[in-house]
């Protein structure tokens, strides 16, 4: 781990979505790790994840759906540098999910843009997804950035729609005339911390269920998890190619440049989809081995997911395990992440069995608290 | 194995006869020995050939003509090498001078070694080695500076290691001493061959700006030999694991041959194999750079068996028991499939790194590092052969649409036809041992699953797929 601080200056830095889960981890990366004039946190209410004061992060109540108060508070924090966490968590359907994906995925983000190009903002970065690139049926194999967007009908999963068109958004604002902005999107696959209510957190709870006993699908299939410093580290990556891009007087070669583009970011550690599974189960003290586990096929299972979908619509409650779930556990989905290590130096600082540790510890505390 | 023991054998294990029909009937050598134009002293360096080595005498005579004897005579000198280091009846005193000048008495007409111990299996080797004195002073210049310059640095190397195998009864300390002696025996004979194939122009010679490639195919062959050994060397006292491995899981060597301790000494096994995954990438790299198809054949062979032999040891208890081998129709698949190209041993890694990961423990602590070894495999042959390019997702899109009625019809009439053709030409094949794909194997493979458990997996089912699979922000 870095100990000795980076060398580019990021200046003022702002990270919006903050006190969230991947946002307040690039703070602590931008205390631990990088040389700031201030730091400034703006969030819809900055509750969790708060520094202590000594640390002098500046936090900002503010919804970022609301262009006028934001452009306010981007006038009192001055950031030279934009860290775009916000987002809803991915989880959940319906009407009202889709609308809050909408709002602040696409909603905010313009107004960000536009708070952005009116402060005279020099760099921003955005975080986007890995599953943008992803039909949520097909397989993708070291799929890199040259694969399309999925987007529209074909986009099955509403969350990643929301995503991609903000993205797009984000990367068209990219060197617009007569603003200074220059822009950076990062596609994070799977990303797993503390602070993480889903994915570990999850996975913990099922095997305090004891739920441990079946398979779905053959386990060949490999799948990309990234832990959330790693992720934070590559938003600063990012920030800092954005700077010394705008602080050269030539535009960089295409196959250099940073601005305008998208980046792949994962801990460059595909595992086997249970093996994932199984290791988060014996962090959590799981003293099983696999004898106990039944194979379901990928097929049965999808059957079974059917089932439980019919099941769940006939007693009117939204289904725990469904069609879509089955799929994700047979699906093979790891990229290829040459682009952002070779033009961001992007290497994972954190190995992936040290980030499941870490955010099993994590989600142990967090329920053994709850309980 | 009796005739009658292996008949019924192989009566029960009828795809492990297929293999082995296939290889002997359907390999057709590269290159074949010219025997009538041979010298009666080279006649002799061939029966050794074949007399001391069981799997390489095959594959080096069928090398290109420019290389068969070079790749021969080198081999032969090693093999003397070996017979010396590896015979405990011989003195330390008389032992040391004998490998650490074998380079210069290779240039001595008439040189002949008899103090071997009467067991010592390859003692005629040393009794006769005139002969390989003779033909090896009939190479061409290049190739025989570069085979005396690899003995010389294996003598010494091979002579420090058997003076501290006298002094430190302890064996081997810390990885990279362990990698050090695995570079004498195995790393050096790479780098001699990688240059002898480079000077032959049957190689890329790039190779040789990546000493580092060539010592990872060495190691993985070494290090695989070292795992699969451990019971042998064990019985003959001797230890190439090394401590900075077992250390960390039991406090004396003999532990690991305690049958009450065997969990715990599988675990020690696996991060040896682990260890020694980390050169498999690096192998499919260098056989990338090689250019001749019967220096293909004879790199890829033990690289093959090598990835094959560490998924039987991988958690197998038998390891500490006995000597354990693949099984000789296995060995023949592997043969014919290292014989092709580079995809096709690429598929084979592939293959037999799918099958380590699926024998893997959750209770042993390298599981998530067996796992993240094997998808690195997995992802560093994506990189040299991707199976998905970018426009595929979007072809997918335009799906031609038929209507139900004439989606039955043609389906019907198409899987008849099929089925009828099919059945006559793979039952035909078959039968003349053609080669099928792990599909077809799937195809008929059992798949077991009851069903009265499945109503209870519902429940069970429920979220475990759910939520994980779906953490993307």
């Amino acid at each position: 781990m870095a100990t000795k601080k980076a060398v580019i200056p990021l200046g003022r830095v702002m990270v919006i979505g903050g006190c969230g889960f991947l946002g307040h981890h690039v703070v602590n990366m931008l205390l631990r790790d990088h040389q700031t004039t201030s730091i400034s946190v703006v969030d819809l209410k900055c509750i969790s994840n708060r520094r202590p004061d000594s640390d002098g992060v500046k936090y900002f109540d503010c919804d970022i759906t609301n262009l006028a108060a934001l452009t306010s508070v981007f006038e009192e924090a001055k950031p030279n540098v934009v860290i775009h966490t916000a987002s809803p968590t991915a989880q959940g359907s319906g009407a009202s999910a889709h609308a809050l994906f909408k709002k602040v995925n696409v909603d905010g983000t313009i107004c960000v843009i536009e708070a952005c190009q009116k402060t005279g903002v020099t760099a921003l970065v955005y975080t986007s997804s890995a599953s943008i690139i992803s039909d949520n049926k097909n397989d993708l194999i070291y799929a890199d950035e040259r694969w399309p967007v999925i987007r529209g009908k074909a986009q099955t999963e509403y969350y990643a729609e929301t995503k991609a068109a903000a993205e797009e958004l984000v990367l068209k604002a990219n060197r617009q005339d007569p603003y200074k902005l220059v822009t950076s999107s990062i596609r994070p696959a799977g990303i797993i911390g503390e602070g993480d209510r889903q994915a570990i957190y999850h996975t913990v709870n099922i095997y305090k269920e004891g739920r441990t006993g079946f398979q779905i699908g053959n386990n060949d299939n490999l799948f990309d998890f990234t832990y959330v410093e790693n992720v934070a580290h590559a938003h600063l990556l990012a920030a800092q190619a954005l700077l010394v891009t705008t602080s050269n007087s030539v535009v960089p070669l295409d196959h250099e440049r940073v601005d305008g583009e998208a980046f792949l970011i994962t801990n460059d550690s595909p595992t086997y989809f249970w093996d994932f599974i199984r290791t988060v189960w014996s962090h959590a003290g799981s003293p099983l081995g696999t004898d106990h586990v039944w194979h379901l096929s990928r097929d049965l299972g999808y059957v079974l997911g059917a089932l439980s979908e019919l099941f769940c619509a006939m007693l009117r409650k939204p289904p725990t395990f469904n069609r879509q779930r089955t799929v994700y556990s047979c699906m093979t989905r790891y990229y290829n992440i040459t682009k952002a290590k070779s033009r961001l130096g992007y290497r994972p600082l954190v190995p992936l069995e040290e980030g499941i540790k870490r955010a099993v510890k994590w989600s142990l505390e967090k329920q053994e608290k709850e309980q | 194995m009796g005739a009658v023991k292996q008949a019924i054998y192989f009566l029960f294990h009828p795809t492990e006869l297929r293999s082995i029909i296939q290889w002997k009937v359907w390999h057709e050598p590269v290159h074949r020995r010219d025997e009538e134009k041979e010298s009666e002293t080279m006649k002799s360096c061939f029966k050794f050939l074949n007399l001391t080595s069981r799997s390489f005498s095959a594959v080096i005579q069928e090398l290109h003509p420019e290389l068969l004897v070079p790749v021969t005579m080198f081999y032969l000198l090693l093999r003397g090498l070996d017979t010396i280091e590896d015979d405990m009846t011989i003195d330390m005193a008389t032992k040391e001078p004998l490998l650490r000048n074998f380079h210069k008495n290779m240039e001595v007409d008439g040189w002949t070694f008899k103090g071997n111990g009467p067991n010592e299996k390859d003692r005629e080797l040393l009794v006769h080695f005139d002969d390989v004195i003779t033909e090896l002073k009939k190479i061409k210049e290049p190739y025989y500076v570069i085979i005396k310059d690899i003995t010389d640095k294996m003598g010494n190397g091979m002579a420090d290691y058997a003076l501290k195998g006298e002094e430190e009864a302890h064996g081997v300390e810390t990885i990279a001493e362990y990698e050090e002696y695995c570079h004498y025996v195995a790393g050096l004979v790479g780098d001699g061959l990688t240059r002898l194939f480079v000077e032959a122009k049957l190689a890329n010679p790039a190779l040789l700006e990546r000493p580092d490639l060539t010592e990872s195919m060495g190691q993985f062959l070494q290090k695989t030999n070292v795992i699969r050994d451990i019971r042998e060397d064990w019985d003959d006292k001797r230890r190439w694991w090394p401590k900075e491995i077992w250390g960390k899981y039991v406090d004396k060597w003999e532990d690991l041959f305690d049958p009450s301790k065997r969990d715990i000494a599988l675990q020690v096994s696996s991060e040896m194999v682990l260890n020694a995954l980390g050169h498999a990438e690096d192998c499919l790299f260098y056989m990338a750079g090689v250019k001749e198809q019967s220096v293909f054949n004879f790199v890829a062979i033990p690289q093959s068996m090598a990835i094959a032999t560490l998924e039987l040891i991988y958690r197998n208890p038998e390891v500490f028991e006995k000597n354990i081998k693949i099984k000789k129709g296995d060995a023949c698949q592997l043969m014919t499939e290292s014989t092709q190209n580079l995809r096709v041993v690429c598929d084979v890694f592939k293959r037999y790194a799918r099958r380590i990961h699926q024998k893997s423990d959750p209770r042993d602590p390298n599981y998530m590092a067996i796992s993240v070894k094997c998808g690195s495999i997995e992802k560093f042959i994506e990189s040299i052969f991707p199976s998905q390019k970018p426009e595929v997702e979007e072809a997918k899109q335009d799906e031609v649409s038929f209507t139900l009625k004439e989606t039955l019809v043609l389906t019907f009439f198409v899987l008849a036809v099929l089925g009828a053709v099919s059945a006559l030409m793979v039952g035909t094949a078959y039968l003349l041992g053609v080669k099928f794909g792990s599909e077809f194997e799937e195809f008929f493979g059992l798949r077991k699953i009851a069903t009265d458990t499945i109503t209870s997996a519902i429940t069970e089912a429920t979220e475990t797929a759910g939520g994980v699979a779906h953490g993307e922000l």
